[in-house]
């Protein structure tokens, strides 16, 4: 008698738990990566009342993004598709979005604690103060500007096949975009460097992290930032779904 | 035209794969039947791997149909997925898995509802009750093999693929996947594995196919295959103790050279 498909979400169910499992069992790598933003934040604090409290949250947020999409999701799928994983899964009765889906969103979900511990440790030791509504607007911000490095991440994983080509590649665009971007921005590199870096992928996520928690002063600034992040996740994620291989074959 | 005999568990009718301009498959047809086990040998590069590829659904055939229980693999890859069990060659998990959170996975993916009292029997029989809290890269090569074969069978399919199962084990772990296999076709459920070993071919395999340059060019039992071919010069130029065995004729018919 012919076996049918099972229902999607119990795939779905399963494939997360997995992740998530994958995830917790890779504390330390998991804490590396959370630990990046808060350290500049705490180190910051002296800084709050001179860039004010927005641009520091905004600034250690786009890094602890940068951080999860290039050093953490990126390196986990090409690991992954390098080992075979991808290949077992894919001889399964599983849809390959439903794959990804689950990646994604164990990503979101990293995402997700990284703000609300940035949140809460700019407000317990640093001292930064907003409203309750940028905090939300801020939150979902945050979410929607982590898909734009998942799409980067998603991006370098279609164009390198090599795990370990793709580990040091993320280092190396990780490292250019926290130096360039964070010097850069403050204008420490000169003011052509200034004007790239403000519509870099660096540029608009933070600036539309920095409108996102102060609601009600947002700007034409903020709304292109945040059509900026809007372009480079559409060309990120088109081109990395486009070049992306599950196998290294 | 092709036709589907819905009493074949698998129907492999004139499939072609192409890697570029590189023909790999040329119009192979075979098919398995329900309680046979069915070998598919070949030299390296002779197209097994690309056949398995293609009947799995991790690549598009370019020409001719392929059904797995009565589903078109292009057209319901999920059905047909579901209905097999597939052993890949070098097959892996998530190092930070531990057995059993594997086989929740996959239990989870085929819809089978697990208890942690099942999982023990389930390691019980495979003889890795202590592997329970284990990850998958800290067994042994033979004590892989046996867990990747629960998990192809763990949603017990009508058809389980093994490509090349016995690959670096020692003749213990070997013959007992062998028993193995054959619980399986006890069962009525059909097996097709590829291999390099005849020894193995001989021992397990009710029938066999050997592919050489993408084409099939015999199929038959290992016995008849033998008969057939034991006459031909070929085969019995590479004989080595008078007696003609499957690897003669496997020689015989593909070839001397060593193929990279």
């Amino acid at each position: 008698m012919a076996i049918q498909i099972p229902a999607t979400k119990e795939v779905l169910a399963a494939l997360m738990r997995a992740d998530f499992t994958t995830v917790w069992r890779n504390r330390r790598s998991l804490r590396l990566v959370l630990a990046v933003p808060l350290i500049i934040l705490i180190s910051w604090k002296g800084l709050v009342n001179h860039l004010g409290g927005f641009v520091v949250l905004s600034s250690v947020l786009t890094i602890g993004l940068t951080s999860i999409g290039l050093m953490g999701y990126t390196n986990s799928i090409a690991r992954d598709r390098d080992k075979g994983v991808f290949q077992r899964l894919r001889v399964a009765p599983v849809s390959t979005w439903t794959i990804m889906f689950s990646r994604i969103s164990v990503q979101v979900v990293l995402i997700a604690v990284m703000t609300l511990l940035v949140f809460t440790i700019g407000y317990a030791v640093d001292g930064i103060h907003i409203s309750a509504l940028g905090y939300l607007t801020g939150f979902v911000m945050t979410l929607l500007a982590g898909c734009l490095y998942l799409g980067l991440g998603q991006l370098i994983t279609g164009l390198i096949k090599n795990p370990e080509t793709v580990n040091s590649t993320t280092r190396l665009v990780y490292f250019a975009f926290i130096m360039v971007g964070m010097f850069g921005q403050f204008g420490v590199l000169g003011t052509v460097l200034k004007g790239f870096v403000t519509w870099s992928p660096y540029g608009v996520v933070q600036k539309a992290l920095a409108g996102s928690l102060q609601p009600l002063s947002w700007t034409m600034d903020h709304s292109l930032a945040l059509l900026g992040i809007v372009a480079y996740t559409v060309i990120f994620v088109g081109l990395g779904v486009k070049y992306f291989k599950w196998d290294n074959k | 035209m092709i036709t589907t005999d819905a009493s074949l568990i698998l129907d492999v009718n004139q499939i072609s794969v192409y890697y570029g301009q590189f023909q790999a498959v040329k119009d192979v047809s075979f098919n398995v039947r329900p309680g046979e086990i069915f070998g598919l040998l070949g030299p390296n590069g002779a197209g097994k791997t690309s056949t398995l590829s293609a009947i799995e659904g991790l690549l598009k055939p370019h020409s001719g149909s392929i059904t797995v229980a009565g589903y078109d693999i292009v057209k319901e890859p999920l059905q047909a997925k579901a209905n097999m069990g597939v052993q890949l060659q070098s097959t892996s998990y998530q190092p930070e898995l531990t057995i059993t959170d594997i086989l929740r996975l996959f239990a989870g993916i085929y819809g089978v509802k697990l208890t942690s009292p099942e999982i023990t029997k389930m390691l019980e029989d495979i003889q890795l009750q202590d592997a329970v809290g284990k990850k998958f890269g800290q067994l042994s090569g033979g004590q892989q093999q046996r867990v990747s074969l629960l998990i192809s069978t763990i949603h017990n399919p009508v058809l389980v693929m093994l490509d090349e199962p016995t690959t670096g084990l020692d003749p213990q772990s070997r013959r007992q996947l062998w028993e193995r296999i054959e619980a399986i076709r006890e069962q009525g459920h059909a097996v097709l594995l590829t291999t390099h070993s005849m020894e193995e071919a001989e021992a397990v395999c009710d029938r066999i196919a050997i592919i050489d340059h993408g084409r099939i060019i015999a199929i038959d039992t290992p016995e008849r295959l033998i008969n057939l071919h034991r006459e031909d010069p070929e085969v019995i130029s590479v004989s080595r103790k008078g007696k003609i065995t499957l690897e003669d004729v496997f020689i015989g018919l593909t070839g001397r050279a060593v193929r990279s």
